[in-house]
């Protein structure tokens, strides 16, 4: 993407816009088997993901060129990769997880080079070692979800904080349910 | 002075009564955290005279009985002589009493510049009749007045009950919020409070090598767990341990020389025997489920862990080779966080009654299993016992915050051991 000079905080609105394109793709039948043919991504906004026209790329870089957007120093938050949301006591994901995490595995096979960690917490309620352990099945829960999905396993380490970080303050279901999460970090 | 929280106790009491009356084919020896609850020990702790010396002298003088008495009051073990002349006082029969003298430097510190050491005497008599039992003599600076009286404290208690005294033992524990917490260790009477830790990240369930020499813990490094120890001597921390995955719940041999800890390298958290340097000695449980909070008994052959290999955490014994597995637990959906007693008795675990955590205290063998706390404290957890056997200290977040509390399970009081704003969790009883 780097010669494009697409401009990189278009990336959340470029992945949608991905999105749509594969499902067009499957609902015309040109999907199947064959994986979706590549496009740069740069002709995505024009509304013609199958016939493409690359633009010639300018073979001199730019007097003020826009440097590549280090997402490995980034949080994953940062290019659109959201948190999943558990079940009090539970670890096993849901419909909205999994839809979640679809989405994420898609923007994390835009970035193959960058990893992710993904950490497990609590809500407050239970006791320290218990919350650290139910932390880790959450974040491992995640993790192989994404590697089901196609995200190499070298790329996802997983930690658990438990109950000691939560996002939400407070003693009640919404602060709880804030806190029983998967979250994605940088590693 | 500590404000002492007393709770009503009567049904406990009246339990404990019951349960040794109609124990009494049990040997005695084997009574453990029952057996003072119905014999109390009557003693006098006279003013302490002194010889000579200025002021300083006569401060010494108080702070060491001041000190001494509640030292006595806190092991459970006497009932103490008020400072306060009344009726009440003049009424008891005291079985024995401590006479005590204070020699206090020649020189004013003031004065000099220098400390000088006070001479302190102590004895301990048969009352009435005045029969000597015990005579300790001590030339304390005057930073080592506290010591100095917890020491004789101890004495006092193992002379007249053969059981050690926990007024020198010290207390480690997780203090802080979000990102950091540290850990901290106190004296068993809230005072001399000290931080540990300094690295800007989560230090949590620190365990005590026996000897007191090390400290483990589970920390982070780079987001990731690992398990730590800490040498109390020199403040130096060393990693143990750092797989991938949980490196938890470090939990001494009584010998020292291994260490139980919960690793899930393999996938799930799974029990181990690990050398003081991090080698994997053996391998305890391989199920597919949460195995953790691993507790030796004091003789060190079984131990007592967490499962929630049927769906809900509950608590299980197996050997030391991971075989001979027997539930402990079937009360409760969610029973946690067990340590086994000194005198290898009982139990003490954290259970979930609706959303409040309790803290249960159960035989050994499974039987009379009792609640030690009710709705009214809120959370209670992560309880660690006192060398003595019959004291348990706990974070409970009673106050809104949790804090450190300390109960006496025969008794059922309970004194706050921590104060401030930072919640404190994860405490741990030093062996000596």
């Amino acid at each position: 993407m780097k010669g494009t000079g697409m401009n990189v905080r278009q990336l959340p609105v470029i992945v949608g816009l991905l999105v749509v394109a594969v499902a067009l793709l499957l609902a015309a039948g040109c999907g199947g088997d064959k994986p979706a043919p590549e496009t740069d991504a740069d002709t995505m906004g024009t509304g013609q993901p199958v016939e493409t026209v690359p633009e010639p790329v300018t073979p001199e870089a730019p007097a003020q060129p826009v440097p590549a957007r280090d997402y490995a120093a980034m949080d994953p938050a940062e290019y659109g990769v959201e948190d999943v949301f558990f079940a009090y006591d539970k670890y096993d994901l849901d419909d909205v997880a999994m839809a979640t995490l679809a989405q994420n595995a898609r923007i994390f096979n835009e970035h193959p080079d960058v990893a992710v960690l993904i950490e497990g917490h609590c809500d407050e309620r239970g006791t320290v070692e218990y919350n650290l352990a139910l932390g880790e099945k959450r974040a491992k829960a995640v993790r192989d979800y994404l590697v089901s999905l196609g995200m190499g396993s070298s790329r996802v380490r997983v930690t658990s904080y438990g109950e000691s970080r939560p996002f939400a303050l407070g003693s009640d279901e919404a602060a709880w349910a804030k806190n029983r999460r998967a979250h994605f970090a940088r590693p | 002075m500590l404000p002492v929280l007393r709770r009503t106790a009567s049904v406990l009491l009246v339990c404990i009564l019951a349960a040794a009356a109609f124990g009494q084919n049990v040997p005695d020896v084997t009574l453990g955290v029952t057996k003072t609850a119905y014999a109390k020990i009557d003693l006098e702790v006279g003013t302490l005279d002194v010889l000579s010396g200025g002021l300083p002298a006569v401060e010494a003088a108080q702070q060491l009985e001041s000190i001494l008495r509640q030292d006595l009051a806190f092991s459970g073990l006497f009932r103490v002589n008020s400072t306060e002349s009344g009726p009440a006082g003049e009424a008891r029969r005291y079985e024995f009493a401590i006479r005590g003298s204070v020699e206090g430097p020649l020189r004013d510190a003031a004065q000099t510049g220098e400390s000088e050491p006070t001479t302190v005497s102590f004895d301990l008599v048969t009352h009435p009749g005045g029969q000597l039992m015990l005579n300790k003599r001590y030339r304390p600076l005057p930073s080592q007045l506290r010591s100095t009286a917890h020491h004789f404290a101890n004495q006092v208690v193992e002379t007249l009950t053969g059981e050690p005294g926990i007024a020198l033992t010290r207390i480690v524990f997780s203090r802080g919020s979000g990102d950091r917490r540290d850990l901290w260790v106190v004296d068993y009477d809230g005072e001399g409070l000290l931080r540990l830790t300094a690295n800007r990240t989560l230090n949590l369930c620190p365990a005590w090598k026996p000897d007191g020499s090390e400290i483990a813990f589970t920390s982070y490094h780079d987001g990731m767990q690992g398990l730590f120890s800490l040498d109390t001597a020199t403040g130096r921390v060393r990693q143990v341990i750092a797989h991938e995955g949980l490196n938890l719940g470090a939990n001494w041999h009584p010998d020292g020389t291994e260490m139980l800890v919960s690793l899930s390298q393999s996938g799930d958290p799974e029990i181990y025997r690990v050398s003081p340097q991090g080698k994997v000695l053996r391998r305890l449980t391989a199920m597919p489920s949460i195995e953790i909070s691993p507790s030796w008994d004091p003789a060190g052959r079984d131990l007592v862990f967490t499962s929630d290999r049927t769906g809900s955490p509950q608590l299980y014994v197996v050997d030391g080779d991971g075989a001979g597995r027997r539930r402990l637990t079937f009360e409760g959906q969610y029973n946690d966080s067990a340590a086994w007693s000194p005198n290898g008795e009982r139990i003490v675990y954290a259970t979930r009654e609706q959303t409040i955590t309790q803290l249960v205290l159960i035989r050994a063998t499974g039987e009379e299993r009792r609640m030690l706390t009710d709705q009214r404290w809120r959370n209670c957890e992560d309880p660690s016992w006192a060398p003595d056997g019959r004291h348990v200290v706990f974070a409970s977040d009673r106050s809104g915050v949790f804090k450190l509390y300390v109960m006496d399970v025969v008794e059922g009081d309970v004194r706050q051991l921590t104060f401030g704003k930072e919640p404190d969790i994860t405490p741990a009883w030093s062996h000596h």
